[in-house]
C-alpha cells in the first residue's frame, strides 16, 4: 500500500463528512426552495419575467446566500442600534407614571430635603398623596454593586402612590405593620428565588447603616418590578437623623393639573434653605439618561457607519453578480430587449436580494431580542429592548433603498456597453 | 513551493475596483471598533492618571466612592494625631478633611442639566495634590465662596467661566480661577474652601481625607492600623489604587465596542468570501495553470489566504488611519466627551485616544477577518479539477 493511498483512506471519512454537510445546508438553505419552486413554475406554467429574475438571482447559491446573509446581519445591527438607543432615551411610559411627581433639592439629587416640607406639600391644592422616597443604595447580600434599588418610603401614603402595583403574595397591611420589613418586586423575588418571609440584607454604600428587611409583601404591574420599598422610619432610627428624607414622590389628582402643581411646589419652597426641583417621574428619568452624556450622537454614527458598510458590501456583490453575466445581458440587448427592461432586471434582483436579508435580519433580531432575557443577562441594565414596529420600519425602508442604489451602478454600466462590447467580454 | 509575494500584491491591486468596497467596508468595522475600545482607554485613562503614588485616601467602610462617603469630625481628629503621617516646613501634619458635593448645573449647549462635583479643599490638599496648576484667574480665598473650576469641565457647562456664578440652591458661588490637572480625574472638578463647603452644604461629616505618610513603610503601616481599628469603620488606600478601580464607566463602552466588532466583522467575513469567491471564480484558469506548473494545492491555499488577509490588511490599515486622523482632529481641535461618571455620579470629562496598541489590535482583528474570509474560497480554489480548470473560459 502506497503512502497515497493510505492517505486517500483516512481521509475518506472527512471527506464523507463535508459533502455531508455541504448537501445539508444547501437542502436547509431557503434560496434552495425557493429555486426549486420557482423552476417547477416554469415547467408548468411556461417562463415569466418574474421567473428569468428568481431564477438569475439564485443561480450562483453561494454568492447570493452570503449577499442575503451580510444583508442580514448588517439590518439585525441596524435595528438593534437603534432599539437600544430607545432604550436609553425614552424611558417606558405608563399612564400612573404621568401622574407622579418627582420632588428633589435644586442643588442636587444628593442633597437630601428637609422632612417638615410634607405638611406643606399636601395642602398644595391637586395633590393626592405624598410620601418621602429616598435612595438608600445598599449593596445585595455580598454583591459588589447596586443591582437593584432600594427606597424608604412611608408605606401607609405610599400605597396610593403605586395604584398600579398589584400585591400577588403576602399582605401590604403586614408590611404597613413590621417596621423591619419590605415590600419587594417579582421580578427581584424570582431573580434571587426568594419567598415571602425571607430575609434580605443589604450595605449601605451611601448610608453608613446596614439593613436586615423580611420580606412581607411581593408587588408586580409596574413600570420596573425591580424595586424594594422599606420604612422610612427604620432608615431614620438607624441613620439617628429623624430631619430629612431623600426626594419627595408626589400624586396628582389628574395630569391637566401636573404643571400647576410643580409650580406650586417649587415656589412654595423658593428663597428657603432647600430649594426645589419638582419634574414628573418620566422628566425625571429623562434627566438621568440625559446625563449619560450625548447617547444619541454615539448610537447614531454607530448606525451610520453600519448603513455604510451595508452600502458598500450590496453594491460591490450586485456589481459582482451583473459582471457575472454581461454576455447574457448583451444577449439579451440584441434580441430586443430596452435598456429600461434590463434595469428592471437588475433592480428587481437587487431589491429582492436584500428585502429577503431585511426581512430575515429584522425578523430575527425581533425574534431574538423578544425571547431573551435581557433584563437578567445585564442585571437590570436594559429592561424591555422593545424592537417596535417603528423601527422595523425603518430598518426595512434602509434596505429598500439599498437595494435601489446597489442597482444603479452596474445598470448605467450595462446600459454603456454596446452589444458587441458586451458579447465580447470575457468574464 | 511557494508563490512570490510580488503575485499576491499584484492580484489585490490589479482588481481594485471590486475590491475597494470589500476593503472600505472591513475599513468601517474596524474604525467603530477602534473608536469604541478609544472612548474605553480615554475614560480608563483619567482614573488611571490621577493621584500620587505617595498619597492614602481614607473613606468610610463599605463606600464605593467619595460622594458616597462620610467621615465624622472625630474620625478626623483621631488621625490627625497618627504619627505615620509627614509634616511639612511649618510642622503641621500633611492631611486634609474634604467634602465632594454634586451640584447639577446647566450645560452649555443649553440641553438640560447634568451632575458636577464640587470639592471642598483645604491648603493641604492642594500640596497633596501637585497635578493641578492653575491656568487662569487665582486660586479661592478661605472664607469665600469661591470657587475654581477644571478648565476642561468650565468648557462644558454654563456660568463656569472667571467670572460667572454656580448655583447651589438659593446660594451662589463666585467662579475666580481655572486649573489643569493633567488629564486626570480632578480634570472634572471644581474646588473651593471646605468649611465653606460644609457650611454651604450644611454638612456636619467630612467625605474623606487625603494623607501624606512619611514615607512608604509608614503608608503601609498606616493602612493596616486604619483598616484593623474598630472604632473607625474607615478603610485606607493608596490613591492611585482607588482612581485606577474607578473603572466601571468605561465598561459599556468596552461591551458595546465587543458586540458591534463581533456582530459587524460577521458581516464583514462575509462580504470579504464573497469578493474571494468571485475572485477564485474569475481566475480558474490561471489556478489550473499554477497547478500545472507544479505548485501543490498548499501553495495555491497559502495564496489566496495572503491575498484575502493583504485586502483585510489594507481595511485594517484604512480604519485606523480615520480613527488617527479623527484623534489628532480631537486633539487639535481640544475637543472633549462627557459622561455620567457611574461612581461619583457626576460628569467626567475625558478625550478618547488612539493608542498604538489599539491600532495593532485594530490592524489584527482586520487581518483576521479576511483569513476567517478567505479559508473557504482558498480551499475551493485548492480543490478544483486541474484540467477542467484548464478548459474553463
Amino acid at each position: 500500500m502506497t503512502l497515497s493511498t493510505f492517505t486517500r483512506l483516512v481521509s475518506l471519512p472527512f471527506r464523507l463528512a463535508r459533502l455531508l454537510i455541504w448537501r445539508l445546508l444547501w437542502l436547509c438553505n431557503p434560496l434552495t426552495w425557493i429555486e426549486c419552486v420557482t423552476r417547477l413554475w416554469v415547467r408548468w406554467f411556461g417562463l415569466s419575467q418574474h421567473a428569468f429574475v428568481i431564477v438569475n438571482a439564485v443561480r450562483n447559491q453561494r454568492r447570493a446566500t452570503l449577499t442575503v446573509l451580510s444583508v442580514a446581519v448588517s439590518c439585525g445591527l441596524l435595528v438593534t442600534v437603534m432599539t437600544l438607543q430607545r432604550e436609553l432615551t425614552i424611558p417606558p411610559e405608563s399612564e400612573s407614571a404621568s401622574l407622579r411627581l418627582i420632588a428633589r433639592n435644586k442643588v442636587s439629587l444628593a442633597q437630601p430635603l428637609p422632612a417638615k416640607q410634607m405638611p406643606l406639600i399636601e395642602k398644595i391644592p391637586g395633590v393626592v398623596a405624598v410620601s418621602p422616597f429616598t435612595y438608600f443604595g445598599g449593596n445585595f447580600r455580598e454583591e459588589t454593586i447596586t443591582s437593584f434599588a432600594q427606597f424608604a418610603v412611608d408605606p401607609v401614603r405610599f400605597r396610593e402612590l403605586i395604584v398600579e402595583g398589584k400585591v400577588t403574595e403576602g399582605d401590604y397591611e403586614d408590611f404597613v405593620r413590621d417596621r423591619t420589613s419590605c415590600f419587594v418586586g417579582k421580578d427581584t423575588m424570582d431573580r434571587y428565588q426568594l419567598k415571602v418571609g425571607d430575609r434580605l440584607k443589604f450595605t449601605g454604600t451611601f448610608y453608613p447603616v446596614d439593613l436586615d428587611l423580611k420580606v412581607a409583601a411581593v408587588y408586580s404591574g409596574t413600570v420596573d418590578d425591580r424595586n424594594v420599598f422599606f420604612h422610612h422610619k427604620l432608615l431614620d432610627e438607624l441613620t439617628g437623623d429623624l430631619g430629612t428624607v431623600g426626594t419627595w414622590y408626589v400624586r396628582v389628582a389628574s395630569a391637566d393639573v401636573a404643571n400647576d402643581v410643580i409650580t406650586r411646589i417649587d415656589q412654595a419652597f423658593e428663597n428657603s434653605s432647600a430649594e426645589v426641583r419638582t419634574e414628573t417621574e418620566r422628566a425625571f428619568q429623562m434627566s438621568f439618561m440625559s446625563m449619560l452624556g450625548n447617547v444619541k450622537v454615539l448610537t447614531m454614527s454607530i448606525s451610520a457607519v453600519v448603513v455604510f458598510t451595508l452600502v458598500l458590501v450590496t453594491v460591490s456583490t450586485m456589481s459582482m453578480a451583473i459582471r457575472e453575466r454581461f454576455r447574457e445581458l448583451a444577449v439579451l440587448k440584441a434580441i430586443g430587449f430596452q435598456r429600461r427592461e434590463l434595469f428592471g432586471f437588475i433592480l428587481a434582483e437587487s431589491f429582492g436580494l436584500a428585502a429577503l436579508g431585511a426581512l430575515l435580519g429584522i425578523g430575527g433580531a425581533w425574534l431574538f431580542w423578544s425571547h431573551i432575557n435581557l433584563q437578567k443577562l445585564t442585571g437590570g441594565f436594559l429592561i424591555y429592548f422593545e424592537v417596535t414596529p417603528r423601527i422595523m420600519a425603518t430598518g426595512g425602508i434602509v434596505a429598500a433603498l439599498l437595494g435601489i442604489l446597489a442597482a444603479v451602478g452596474p445598470s448605467i454600466s450595462v446600459a454603456r456597453t454596446s452589444v458587441v462590447e458586451g458579447l465580447k467580454t470575457l468574464d | 513551493m511557494a508563490l512570490p509575494l510580488k503575485y499576491n500584491f499584484r492580484n489585490v491591486f490589479v482588481r481594485w475596483r471590486t475590491t475597494a468596497f470589500t476593503v472600505a467596508g472591513i475599513g468601517a468595522v474596524v474604525a467603530v471598533f477602534v473608536l469604541l475600545q478609544a472612548l474605553a482607554r480615554g475614560i480608563e485613562s483619567t482614573g488611571g492618571n490621577t493621584g500620587d503614588p505617595r498619597n492614602i485616601l481614607v473613606v468610610r467602610r463599605g463606600s464605593q466612592a467619595e460622594s458616597g462617603s462620610l467621615v465624622s469630625r472625630d474620625h478626623f481628629r483621631t488621625l490627625q494625631y497618627f504619627d505615620e503621617i509627614a509634616r511639612n516646613e511649618t510642622g503641621e501634619p500633611v492631611i486634609s478633611a474634604e467634602l465632594v458635593m454634586i451640584v447639577s448645573a446647566p450645560r452649555r449647549e443649553g440641553n438640560g442639566e447634568a451632575n458636577t462635583l464640587i470639592r471642598g479643599i483645604t491648603p493641604r490638599g492642594m500640596e497633596l495634590r501637585p497635578q493641578a496648576k492653575l491656568t487662569a484667574g487665582r486660586w479661592f480665598s478661605p472664607g469665600h465662596r469661591e470657587v475654581v473650576v477644571a478648565e476642561r469641565l468650565a468648557k462644558r457647562f454654563a456660568g463656569f467661566e472667571i467670572g460667572g456664578t454656580i448655583k447651589a440652591g438659593p446660594d451662589r458661588l463666585a467662579v475666580v480661577g481655572h486649573f489643569d490637572a493633567a488629564g486626570s480625574a480632578f480634570d472634572s472638578e471644581a474646588w473651593m474652601d471646605a468649611d465653606e463647603a460644609r457650611s454651604l452644604f450644611d454638612r456636619d461629616q467630612y467625605s474623606s481625607i487625603l494623607i501624606r505618610p512619611r514615607d512608604a513603610a509608614a503608608g503601609a503601616a498606616l493602612i493596616a492600623k486604619v483598616d484593623q481599628d474598630k472604632r473607625l469603620s474607615l478603610r485606607a488606600e493608596r490613591e492611585v489604587d482607588y482612581y485606577a478601580k474607578q473603572t466601571m464607566t468605561a465598561m459599556p463602552f468596552k461591551i458595546l465596542g465587543g458586540i458591534l466588532g463581533t456582530a459587524m466583522s460577521i458581516g464583514a467575513i462575509f462580504a470579504a468570501m464573497n469578493t474571494m469567491y468571485a475572485n477564485v471564480a474569475s481566475r480558474t484558469r490561471e489556478v489550473g495553470t499554477l497547478r500545472v506548473l507544479g505548485y501543490p494545492r498548499r501553495s495555491v491555499v497559502l495564496c489566496f489566504m495572503l491575498e484575502g488577509g493583504l485586502l483585510a490588511f489594507g481595511g485594517g490599515v484604512l480604519g485606523c488611519g480615520v480613527s488617527l486622523v479623527l484623534d489628532y482632529y480631537v486633539r487639535v481641535r481640544g475637543i472633549f466627551f462627557g459622561t455620567m461618571d457611574f461612581q461619583s455620579f457626576s460628569e467626567t470629562v475625558f478625550q478618547f485616544r488612539v493608542s498604538p496598541d489599539l491600532v495593532l489590535q485594530g490592524l489584527i482583528f482586520s487581518v483576521l477577518i479576511g483569513l476567517a474570509g478567505s479559508f473557504l474560497p482558498a480551499l475551493r480554489a485548492a480543490r478544483l479539477p486541474v484540467i477542467s480548470a484548464l478548459k474553463s473560459v
